[in-house]
């Protein structure tokens, strides 16, 4: 696998209320590979992110996913091998852990049956492999999200997040609502199963130690530009204080 | 810095914290109490507030005439002791049969002494005549517990028929699940329109409709609830959490796969509580349209009323008050388990 995964293109993104969250952003991650997005709050990183499964709409330049350009047309078949996992998890909090992985399964999932609740008994086993592959147990699969730990919850985000059998995963500060202990176990667990599965990552982070450790490839935004593209070998302390000089000057 | 020296600073200029009772708030207040007092004089507060003191005192036993407690010894004197029995003239069952009496009746037998004109003589003559009744002695509270069970049931299908006309009124006048701003007006105009006459109107005329009995409550329940649940479940649903359905539309979920799996799971137990509630207060509600014919224990009360029979109506509303008063323990009990 050589070929590159997502390719962004000049992308821009204004919001409707003058707020300039990307501005001419372009850098290219190889299939397979865990890209860390780094930057301060407000510096764009979850724009970006969702810019590649249509959550939010560039108004300038252009997304490239496996060789094929996002367009209005291609979005709705791209986007089901796009999957995203959130810092607040995003579960159906009321809902089973079983409900939730399943829901993993639901673009490829007819809609009568998924109506229904009728899901294939080859869905069934993968999320039960999935639920014990991210380190859960058979007695979690009836209990409520909203009786799990923060970390838990987490583990079932990404569970779900691999129903789909995602060439790319899309991961919003997965680990900002955890602890540290817990953040590096998640991280190690994200890492592991997307290289298992041959799936690239996007993963956005605010902090440095995490991004050093895990990435092969840190891209830094500050202010919605790219100001850093390359491996954590070559992230250096004067690209940090770049980072964060400008929020000093911001604040003022 | 020491604390005293905190204390002494100045105000920070540009800073002042609110107040606690702001101008605003005060003419509001005003404004209330000013409403309140001219409509209290027109329902007549006043003189409730007198009515209600002398009956507290002559109840105290005071030596105070009180138009209220002479009222309540009255309505308690006529509806006690309660009817329990039911004593039927035999001569008007049809096709009596002696011999099979129902469970625990017996026939009583009643002489009188009638004064009758003799044609011939032109005197008034004493006779005995005998009437025989059919007497059940606990016939008229199995009468009215048939009754209730039937409050009960106009109760659960007006609600099993409202649960079910209410969903897809809320899913269309739900804003992020119309379909488009038409069907959301029409169903928003049919939620509000269907809450907007009160189930004993809509009783009295589908009685005229569909004629006395059960149907004509089962329908003016089911009606009203219907728009009930439809506006509270709607705006459960716009108000469900987003962040799951925005995850499962990214992934390329349709509409009806998003409701189905992030929607629903989210505002069921808030729906089912909703249902109950309505279920709840449909018992009630069944009881007070009977008396506008539409079946159940009101029908009864309504035409015991019309023929002054009191001591019936005093055991319809002691059984009214059981009733309503085990369904509340048994509806909280349900609730603190389940819900
Ligand atoms: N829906 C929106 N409407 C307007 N401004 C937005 C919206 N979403 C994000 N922004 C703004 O865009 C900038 C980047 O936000 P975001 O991508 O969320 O940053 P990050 O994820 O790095 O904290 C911020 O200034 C933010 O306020
Ligand atoms: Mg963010």
């Amino acid at each position: 696998m050589s070929f590159d995964a997502v390719v962004f293109a000049g992308i821009g993104k204004t919001f409707a209320d003058g707020t300039q969250a990307l501005n001419d952003v372009s850098f290219t991650v190889a299939a397979g590979e865990f890209c860390v997005i780094l930057g301060p709050s407000g510096s764009g990183k979850s724009t970006l992110l969702r810019t590649v499964n249509g959550l939010a709409v560039p108004d300038a330049g252009c997304i490239v996913l496996s060789g094929e350009a996002l367009t209005p047309i291609t979005l709705p078949r791209l986007r089901r091998r796009v999957a995203m996992i959130y810092q607040q998890f995003a579960l159906v909090n009321r809902a089973s852990v079983a409900h939730n992985v399943i829901a993993g399964a639901l673009p490829a999932t007819p809609t009568l049956r998924a109506v229904l609740g009728l899901f294939g008994a080859k869905d069934k086993q993968k999320a039960c492999d999935l639920l014990a592959a991210v380190g859960l147990a058979p007695e979690h699969l009836t209990r409520r999200v909203s009786e799990l730990s923060g970390g838990q919850q987490q583990r079932v985000g990404i569970a779900r997040a691999f129903m789909a059998d995602p060439t790319a995963i899309l991961a919003d500060e997965p680990v900002a609502s955890l602890d540290p202990r817990t953040s590096r176990d998640i991280m190690t667990l994200l890492r592991r199963e997307a290289r298992e599965r041959g799936a690239t990552v996007l993963c956005s982070l605010h902090q440095l130690d995490l991004a050093m450790e895990f990435a092969d490839r840190i891209v830094a935004l500050r202010n919605g530009e790219a100001i850093f593209n390359g491996p954590p070998s070559a992230f250096t302390a004067s690209v940090e204080t770049r980072i964060y000089a400008v929020d000093k000057a911001r604040a003022s | 810095m020491t604390g005293a020296s905190l204390a002494e600073r100045r105000a920070v200029a540009g800073w002042a914290f609110p107040r606690w009772l702001e101008t605003r708030t005060l003419v509001v207040i005003l404004l209330a109490v000013g409403l309140l007092i001219q409509t209290g004089r027109h329902v007549e507060v006043d003189r409730m507030v007198r009515l209600t003191g002398d009956a507290l005192m002559a109840a105290a036993g005071l030596d105070v005439d009180s138009q209220v407690a002479r009222g309540v010894e009255k309505i308690a004197g006529s509806l006690f002791p309660l009817q329990v029995a039911k004593r039927t003239d035999i001569s008007r069952i049809e096709g009596f049969d002696r011999t099979e009496l129902p469970l625990l009746a017996h026939i009583e037998t009643v002489a009188h002494q009638v004064e009758r004109m003799n044609p011939e003589t032109l005197t008034m003559e004493a006779h005995t005549e005998t009437v025989e009744f059919l007497v059940e002695p606990v016939g008229y509270l199995i009468h009215v517990a048939a009754k209730l069970v039937e409050t009960l049931e106009i109760a659960l299908w007006g609600t099993v028929i409202a649960i079910v006309m209410s969903a897809p009124l809320a899913f269309f006048s739900a804003s992020n699940l119309t379909l488009n701003r038409y069907t959301y007006m029409i169903a928003r105009a049919l939620v509000s329109g269907l809450r907007a006459v009160p189930e004993l109107v809509s009783a009295l005329f589908l009685v005229m409709a569909y004629g006395f009995g059960p149907i004509a409550g089962v329908l003016a329940l089911a009606i009203y609830s219907a728009g009930f649940l439809g506006k509270f479940f709607a705006e459960d649903i716009e108000n469900s959490d987003v962040k799951p359905q925005e995850a499962l539309r990214a992934i390329g979920a349709n509409k009806l796969k998003v409701l189905c799996h992030a929607i629903l799971p989210d505002v069921m137990p808030q729906y089912i509580a909703y249902a109950l509630y309505v279920l709840d207060r449909n018992v009630r509600t069944a009881t007070v349209i009977g008396i506008v014919g539409a079946g159940g224990i009101g029908q009864e009360l309504k035409g015991r009323f019309d023929m002054f029979n009191y001591s019936h109506v005093g055991t319809i509303l002691v059984a009214i008050f059981v009733m309503v008063f085990v369904i509340d323990q048994l509806a909280a009990r349900l609730r603190r388990r389940y819900l």
